[in-house]
């Protein structure tokens, strides 16, 4: 018979669980509602306007599409794996939020008890996150073959192969910040870039801002945003690996994507941008909790995806390949050679 | 040897993400500029200015006398062959002339509202007004007959035009109308 104690860390975990699921299948709603939004307004125009006041419950809407929409499978696909695919690429983006730490420590008023905002201290955090995050082409390269449709079949295999090129130089930063913090473990990241915005990894001279850029770029590939989305660049592949998806299991890939997106973001301001830490070390900014200030990093960096998102033009996959291949590598290799100097 | 600063500059340019910035605060600043998209049709309506070339109307004199004389030079001179007119003789005083037209009638289906029918007209009778909502689900309306182009147009003549009023949006028999609020609330030029 376990004692009060265990019964207790057991429902904390459980309800923390709960809760990061139930935001991670929520956050399409308000993601999509702000990126139209921002599509619309960088574009001169309104977006979505008439579902709630300016919109609001759009989403809600185009949930209710996706759910009673008729779910095709193609009539000669792999059905298993054609239904396991979404899964496959959705869970480890779920995953990933395992190692994610939100903030230090959080104490509930009147209980006298603390609880951490991570699900687990995990001392290799960084590479547990990539790890599990490449996972997540199997179910695009899956999907791709499953469909039995010529156009996702090739948009399945160059999501691979920018994944598999992009994979390397996203390691090489993460490398790299490892070298500066001198911990794999995000929490440490964290820690060591306590202090002022000057102690941030980005302000690493001269080799922070150089890792911040390898990173960003790398990370957009990953997770196929504009300006690098070419496994569903439907100028030239119709929808790219999610062709012949449709309803709920294309909303799937959906979500995979966006909290893609969120984890980018988030792994961004912990190797970057001191985590929560507020930007200067002063008595007023400690006054406001951490997770505030985390939150609003992450959120500022979801708002620069779409804003370069509605920026740039796609590029071409030869030019994807040769930015992987000729530019960020090689800068990533000088780059580590850099920080070693720089560190002994 | 002048190629070398430039390809310099060029490098830096690229090292610095200077075009990427630029380009970035262009759509920053479009962020927050006014939207174009007007909340139509019941919030905004658009009031086109008097050169506008919509739907045909067909004008009266001040004394209420029909100005077409029928002499068909709009249908003659009109490229795609849209206006029908038939003449007839009626000396009731409905026309200026002892000719009027029995049958008027343009395919606005084919109209391409190129407004040669009013440049020929030598009695200024056909001119092209500003009623621009000219949607239906069949081809049956598209035809537009004496009667109804003789009625008076929707937004007065001594209205300006050319910016964004306020509307509405309302039900009737006939179908759904767009009703503008003409009293000169002028929301914004566009
Ligand atoms: S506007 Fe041009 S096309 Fe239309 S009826 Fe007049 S002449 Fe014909
Ligand atoms: S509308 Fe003008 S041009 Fe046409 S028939 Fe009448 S008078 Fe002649």
């Amino acid at each position: 018979m376990p004692d009060l104690a265990t019964l207790l860390e057991i429902l904390i975990i459980v309800v923390k669980v709960s809760v990061i699921s139930g935001i991670l299948f929520s956050l399409p709603l308000p993601l999509t509602w702000i990126e139209r939004k921002v599509a619309g307004h960088i574009q001169v125009r309104l977006g979505p306007w008439r579902v709630g006041p300016h919109g609001v419950l759009q989403p809600f809407a185009d949930m209710v599409k996706l759910l009673i929409k008729e779910d095709i499978v193609p009539d000669r696909a792999d059905k298993f794996l054609f239904k396991l695919a979404p899964l496959l690429s959705m869970i480890p983006a779920f995953l990933v939020f395992v190692a994610i730490p939100f903030g230090e420590k959080f104490a509930i008023p009147f209980v006298g008890k603390e609880i951490t905002l991570y699900l687990s201290d995990m001392n290799v955090g960084i590479l547990y996150i990539l790890a599990i995050g490449g996972l997540g082409i199997y179910g695009m390269i899956l999907g791709g073959w499953a469909s039995n449709s010529k156009y996702s079949l090739l948009g399945g295999l160059r999501s691979s192969a920018q994944m598999i090129s992009y994979e390397i130089s996203m390691s090489f930063a993460a490398i790299g910040v490892v070298m500066l913090t001198n911990s794999l473990n995000l929490l440490e990241m964290v820690r060591s870039q306590s202090g002022s915005f000057l102690d941030w990894n980005i302000f690493y001279l001269p080799v922070g801002p150089v890792w911040f850029v390898i990173f960003i770029i790398a990370a957009l590939a990953e997770i196929n945003r504009i300006p690098f989305d070419l496994p569903e660049d439907e100028g030239t592949l119709a929808a790219g690996f999610h062709t012949e998806y449709s309803g709920m299991r294309f909303s799937f890939f959906m979500l995979a994507e966006y909290v893609a997106m969120v984890t980018i973001s988030v792994l961004t301001v912990i190797m970057f941008f001191g985590g929560w830490n507020p930007p200067l070390d002063i008595s007023i900014f400690h006054l406001v909790p951490s997770i505030f200030w985390f939150l609003g990093k992450v959120i500022l960096f979801i708002y620069f995806f779409m804003w370069l998102r509605f920026t740039l033009p796609r590029y071409r996959y030869d030019q994807l390949m040769t930015i992987g291949w000729k530019v960020l590598i090689p800068l990533s290799l000088v780059n580590i050679l850099v920080t070693g100097l720089m560190i002994i | 040897m002048s190629k070398g600063p430039s390809r310099i500059a060029e490098f830096i340019k690229k090292a610095l993400f200077i075009d990427f910035v630029k380009g970035l605060s262009i759509t920053l600043k479009y962020n927050v500029s006014r939207s174009i998209t007007l909340k139509y049709p019941d919030e905004e309506k658009w009031v086109p200015d008097r050169r506008f070339r919509g739907q045909h109307t067909l004008n009266k004199d001040e004394n209420g006398r029909e100005l077409c004389v029928a002499c068909e030079l709009c249908a003659k001179v009109c490229p795609t062959k849209c206006i029908t007119v038939i003449p007839m003789e009626d000396d009731t005083g409905r026309g200026i002339a002892d000719r009027v037209a029995k049958v008027w009638k343009v395919e606005l289906a084919r109209c391409m509202f190129c407004g040669y029918c009013e440049d020929a007209c030598p009695t200024r009778a056909v001119r092209l007004g500003r009623d621009y909502e000219l949607a239906c689900l069949d081809l049956s309306c598209t035809t537009r007959e004496k009667d109804e182009l003789l009625k008076p147009q929707s937004i007065p003549e001594t209205i300006q035009g050319g910016f964004v009023v306020r509307s509405k949006f309302e039900r009737t028999p006939e179908g759904i109308r767009v009703v503008p609020d003409l009293r000169m609330q002028k929301k914004r030029n566009i």
